[in-house]
């Protein structure tokens, strides 16, 4: 069953993608989304066999390395942990196939766009179902392909190809520190599969690692390595760069990569190496402290955008940093049901805003908007009920999960719980402020759009809505059904030995139910607060967004601006390296090597050729002559060797 | 003089019935005219035939008939059935040219039939007279193969050219024969061997310029630098089919002469002649590969290419061993099949207007004909030698063979030999050069007209079968009987 | 080896026996002739008919082809008169031997007759 739930999107994607001429457009459609439709399914079976019957698989499909020391298969370890994100995975990459179908129906590679999809889902699918570091390195990097391919996928946009670049080369930077914590986990442990690694790690507290002049904790490094490359892939500040630029690639792709699975590959990761994790509480500190700098941060950029995807990023950006410091208090149950119950928001929110996308003539601008409440009522419906699942109103989604991760961060006794709380807190506050801003300016008001674009608005068909409707579902509900399998009372059964913490008795998801009344109350609150001042803003008032940011232009302009992160590093690593690269190249390699090397090699060759080229005259005469001269110089060279001979 | 009983013929059975083959044909060939071309050629195919099984079958050790002058042991049967085979196939492969061009002559086949046999005598010389006689039954009847067209001008001029400077090169090589006789007092290879071997002081002067000249008329033969000036304009001007039988039979044929001179007669000078063998295959080698990259005519280029793998193939006689010998043995089975397979492509490149021969004119072919193009794109690289194709195998056996020489001596001429094998990898990376181009112009460039599809199912079975056999030399199955065969070949002159 | 070279003696005598009678025959006309020349003997001899262009052009393909199956059979007859002498000592190995060489020749000749070598026009 693992076996078709991995495969069956690879082989859909081969077939979509090497044949997919002969296929058709249509063939290669119902070759990728049958495929996903299958595995989606199973993938349920599985979680109910695996969460609710409490076992754990271990599928070896064959041996991969053997060599010296180090082995390990190609396996598949299902616990938990993956079932859940198998369902995840499945689930919102089968509905964004399907949506791709009504999206892309005006695009000439329609076989190409399905088979990067499938190709994708299928590296997801290798990373959490990985029972080894390499594997799950294999899968790591084969997302980072297929979103390098899908962000990419409109290459004749030069804005795309860069996207694509940037995502590729900062992820680049993650992945160093991912595979350098491998090698590390390597170096100490002489294995890289999950079950040896972990069960040695207990063993290696307190040492510690000698680099250049320093004296490393081993398990810190190694930590803060592996939570280096989950930096990269969940775009957490620093690294976070990529993200909004690729926005860039088509909507499903945005939804299904960039909102509900790829990033969340560095959540997973932690949560997987959790019994890693929980051995430094300094890698911890570090974690809770990036994950909650970059909810704040990430929000606050979101306040001031206008491009209707961008906001959605940002918001995922912050989102991720909820879930990372909840990780980094030890709160991994609540950090993998914020994943889930995000997943299906957030994809909701982008196939919605998609839909959007689509009504307006692919405007993505929100000042061009207004007004399309009536026009569209459905989607607008679907981003309502996104945007209430996503600002935690009671009883959707992500009412059980934030709240939960903001409870546990009061209730966690960690160094850096404390600003994890308060940052969260704040960015509740903004985070319902940005969605509630951006229903007003896309769906409230009078339209801003001309007047050709405004003929052309009609609801999308229902290739693309059906998935909407699904996901809608999963906004609704999701939070509801899985809570106390996830964070509640069933805790410990349905989890088993997925996730680990050190200290079990001490359990902060335990605590967390036991918080003081107002910090259950202040999420709710503070949603209201931004709902509210949205309402304020943008519909009472619509010239108040103008008078604030001519009142505090700096601090405008620096979230605008998104606190000029790209800029400082254009100048502090891009430019400089572009520099070098000239040189190195101009100078370095034009001048020098290829001067010397291979165009000069090759030019002499081409000298020589000429020359030979002239000796072949075509004249009898030259031909004989050189026969002689040939004759002659060999009787000479015997002459001279045999010493004049004998005779 | 005795009464003297006929000689032994048995050893010669094969030559025989060629020539009486050979003779027949052409009566049949006279009283019928022209229209009987195809049947005629089959029959001499079959003839070939007939000859090859009748050498397959003659497995002996080394036999000598008609005093001495003739000799049949295992490397002339293994070199005569490559020639034979390259033989036949070309009578195969121009069937359909001549048919399209309207040029069917039933002197054709016989022709080459008759050459063929003059290869056969020269594998099997064992005397500067056979030598001699086997050599110029097979030149005059290229001379006459080159110029079959005579209204065509380039044709007529190759066969003038190739005419005057054979005859030139026959002249030395005569004249380097009279010297030796002159000097050593017998015209027989072995005798020659036992006399020079038994010599107190080493061999007269006159002996060593005898030798060279036999040598230089030898490399003409082969076309080895600096006697190969005549090989591209004959190659470019003769027919088609006439250049596939030109780049392989005559090649192994004039191969195995020279191996056998310089192993029999000269064996005990093989310090000098390495020297001389080293310069030409250097030579021969670099020349080959580089003035190649400059030509646009596909005929020209092979023959450059042929010019440098006769050098590849020179390295084995330089390493002077019996595994060099092996390595030559294989590298002319390897050559044989690259070569055939080449010209059977080019052989394909025709127009609705004609042949063309450019290289520009393979443009597109991946789109236009793509089996076409692929067969071809194996013969490119095998002749590149890119692993694992048959090409690269039949270098490894040569350079290999050559390093051993060079390792297990550490005195005398090694270094030579390894500035030859390293100076030899390098040629054939620079030769990589214009095989890759071609596939680049085949795979990568935009059709401009398209080849008429190929009528001959002879030319794309040949075609098919090379392009296999290059591709699956691998297997054990295919190269074990021929490393076997020909290490047996070279055990029979090299013990 | 001088044995060897004694062997080739008569070979060397007929050579400057050539040479010799070759100078007589130019140089004893120069001296004894008397010189009188006149157009018709300066003019170019052609063999059997009256010469129409000077000797210095080109001539016809067909005395080339004429002349090289005149000498392909002179050869054979100057190869037949030292066979013919020893064939006692040569016995049947000789004969045989012969006979392949004419059948061949005459193989030869059956084909250019065919071929049409041997009609002028």
């Amino acid at each position: 069953m693992y076996q078709i739930i991995v495969f069956g999107p690879f082989i859909a994607a081969i077939l979509a993608g090497l044949f997919g001429r002969q296929l058709g457009d249509k063939g290669a459609q119902i070759i990728t989304c049958g495929a996903l439709v299958v595995s989606a399914f199973l993938s349920w079976v599985a979680l109910f066999q695996i969460g609710f019957g409490g076992t754990v698989e271990h599928v070896t499909i064959m041996t991969w390395v053997s060599s010296g020391d180090l082995n390990f298969n190609w396996a598949f370890k299902v616990d938990t942990l993956t079932a859940v994100m198998l369902v995840v995975v499945n689930t919102v990459s089968c509905l964004v196939h399907i949506y791709s179908i009504g999206y892309m129906s005006h695009d000439p590679h329609k076989a190409r766009f399905m088979a990067y999809l499938s190709l994708f889902t299928f590296a997801m699918l290798m990373l959490v179902t990985a029972d080894n570091f390499v594997q799950m390195f294999f899968g790591w990097e084969g997302v980072g392909l297929a979103s390098y391919l899908l962000i990419g996928f409109w290459y004749k946009k030069p804005s795309a190809c860069a996207a694509a670049i940037k995502a590729f080369l900062v992820n680049r930077v993650g992945d160093f520190g991912f595979a350098l914590g491998i090698f590390a986990i390597y170096m100490v442990t002489g294995s890289v599969e999950f079950d040896v690694v972990f069960a040695k790690i207990p063993e290696l507290q307190g040492q510690t690692i000698h680099f250049l002049w320093m004296d490393l904790d081993l398990i810190t490094t190694i930590c803060i390595l592996l939570f280096i490359g989950a930096m990269g892939k969940s775009a957490q500040l620093g690294l976070h760069t990529w993200l909004p630029d690729a926005m860039e690639g088509p909507t499903p792709v945005s939804a299904l990569i960039h909102a509900a699975t790829m990033v969340t590959a560095g959540v997973f990761m932690v949560a997987r190496t959790s019994p890693i994790f929980e051995y430094s509480p300094d890698a911890l500190a570090f974690v809770t402290f990036i994950g909650a700098s970059t909810a704040i941060f990430a929000a606050t950029i979101g306040t001031t955008q206008n491009d209707i995807k961008r906001v959605i990023a940002y918001s995922t950006c912050s989102q991720l940093g909820y879930m990372f410091f909840a990780l980094g208090i030890s709160a991994y149950g609540a950090a993998i049901f914020h994943l889930f119950t995000h997943a299906f928001f957030k994809a909701l929110l982008f196939l919605g805003s998609g839909s959007v996308i689509h009504a307006m003539s692919d405007e993505q601008d929100m000042r061009k908007m207004g007004g399309l409440r009536k026009k569209i009522p459905w989607t607008f419906a679907m981003m309502v009920i996104g945007t209430l699942a996503l600002t935690g109103f009671p009883f959707l989604a992500g009412y059980y999960s934030k709240d939960m991760i903001i409870e546990a961060a009061f209730a966690s006794d960690s160094s850096m719980a404390g600003y994890a709380f308060f940052m969260g807190v704040f960015a509740a506050l903004l985070t319902s402020f940005y969605s509630w801003r951006l229903i007003f300016m896309t769906f409230f008001g009078e339209s801003r759009s001309s007047k050709s674009v405004q003929d052309h608005v009609h609801e999308s068909g229902n290739w693309m809505m059906a998935p909407l409707y699904v996901l809608a579902l999963g906004a609704l509900l999701a939070g509801f059904i899985f809570k106390d399998y996830f964070i509640g009372q069933n805790y410990e059964d349905f989890w088993g030995s997925a996730l680990f913490l050190k200290d079990a008795a001490n359990n902060v998801m335990e605590a967390a139910h036991h918080v003081p009344g107002w910090v259950i109350a202040s999420p709710f609150i503070v949603m209201i607060l931004g709902f509210l001042i949205a309402v304020y803003a943008y519909i009472i008032k619509p010239e108040t967004p103008a008078q604030f940011s001519g009142t505090f232009r700096y601090l405008y302009a620096l979230f605008y601006n998104k606190w000029y992160i790209d800029e400082i590093y254009d100048y502090l690593l891009v430019n400089p390296a572009k520099k070098l690269g000239v040189f190195l190249w101009k100078k370095g390699d034009e001048n020098i090597i290829d001067r010397f090397g291979p165009d000069g090699a090759a030019a002499s060759v081409m000298a020589l050729a000429r020359k030979f080229r002239g000796l072949q005259s075509g004249y009898i005469y030259h031909y004989a002559f050189a026969m002689l001269m040939g004759i002659a110089a060999f009787v000479t060279w015997f002459v001279f060797i045999s010493g004049g001979g004998a005779s | 003089m005795t009464e003297t009983l006929l000689p032994d013929l048995a050893p010669a059975y094969g030559e025989i019935f060629m020539a009486i083959g050979a003779m027949a044909l052409l009566m049949f060939g006279v009283f019928r005219g022209n229209k009987s071309t195809e049947l005629v050629s089959l029959l001499t195919a079959a003839v070939m035939i007939v000859t090859l099984i009748i050498t397959v079958t003659w497995n002996d050790t080394a036999v000598y008939t008609f005093e001495n002058m003739f000799v049949v042991d295992r490397f002339t049967s293994f070199m005569k059935i490559l020639v034979l085979v390259a033989s036949a196939l070309a009578v195969f492969m121009s069937m359909q040219y001549f048919k399209d061009e309207k040029e069917e002559r039933f002197e054709y086949p016989i022709l080459v039939l008759l050459a063929t046999l003059g290869m056969m005598v020269m594998v099997s010389a064992n005397d500067l007279m056979s030598l001699y006689m086997g050599l110029e039954l097979q030149s005059l009847s290229l001379y006459v193969l080159a110029s079959i067209r005579r209204d065509s001008e380039l044709a007529t001029e190759a066969g003038l050219k190739y005419f005057v400077l054979g005859a030139l090169s026959s002249g030395i090589l005569l004249f380097g024969s009279s010297l030796i006789y002159g000097f050593v007092g017998s015209t027989n290879f072995t005798v020659i061997g036992q006399t020079l071997s038994q010599a107190s002081h080493g061999p007269d002067i006159g002996v060593i310029i005898g030798m060279v000249l036999v040598l230089a008329g030898l490399a003409f033969k082969i076309s080895a630098v600096p006697f190969h000036m005549w090989t591209p304009d004959v190659y470019q001007g003769a027919p088609t089919p006439v250049t596939a039988f030109f780049a392989v039979a005559p090649k192994v044929a004039a191969l195995a002469l020279l191996v056998r001179v310089l192993y029999v007669p000269f064996g005990e000078m093989s310090e000098s002649w390495t020297q001389v063998i080293v310069f030409m295959s250097l030579a021969s080698m670099v020349l080959g590969s580089v003035a190649a990259v400059v030509q646009t005519n596909i005929k020209r280029l092979m023959a450059y290419s042929s010019i440098g793998h006769i050098g590849f193939a020179l390295v084995g006689i330089a390493a002077g061993s019996q595994d060099g010998l092996r390595g030559l043995v294989i590298y002319m089975a390897i050559y044989l099949v690259m070569n055939v397979g080449t010209f059977a492509c080019i052989l394909a490149m025709r127009r609705k207007d004609g042949m063309v021969e450019d290289i520009s004119d393979l443009a597109g072919l991946a789109q236009t004909r793509p089996a076409m193009a692929a067969a071809l794109g194996i013969f490119m690289l095998s002749l590149a030698g890119i692993p694992p194709l048959a090409g690269f195998w039949g270098k490894w056996y040569v350079f290999k063979a050559v390093i051993a020489t060079a390792v297990a001596d550490p005195m005398a001429t090694n270094y030579g030999l390894i500035m030859l094998a390293v100076i030899g990898v390098m040629a054939s990376v620079v030769g990589a050069y214009y095989y890759l181009n071609i596939i680049k112009v085949m795979f990568f460039n935009e059709p401009e007209g398209e080849f008429i599809l190929q009528k001959s199912r002879k030319l794309k079975a040949i075609m098919g079968v090379s392009a296999a056999l290059m591709l699956l030399f691998l297997l054990p199955q295919i190269n074990a009987p021929v490393l076997e065969y020909a290490r047996m070949a070279a055990a029979a002159l090299i013990s | 080896m001088n044995e060897l070279l004694l062997e080739y003696l008569p070979i060397l005598i007929f050579f400057f026996i050539a040479i010799i009678l070759s100078c007589v025959f130019i140089v004893l006309p120069m001296m004894l002739v008397e010189q009188k020349p006149d157009t018709e003997k300066l003019s170019a001899y052609e063999c059997g008919f009256e010469a129409f262009d000077s000797a210095r052009k080109p001539f016809d393909v067909r005395f080339y082809l004429v002349a090289i199956l005149f000498i392909i059979f002179d050869l054979e007859v100057a190869f037949l008169f030292p066979w013919a002498i020893s064939l006692g000592e040569i016995g049947l190995f000789g004969f045989v031997s012969m006979m392949i060489f004419l059948g061949v020749l005459t193989i030869g000749f059956i084909y250019e007759w065919k071929k049409g070598a041997l009609e002028w026009e």
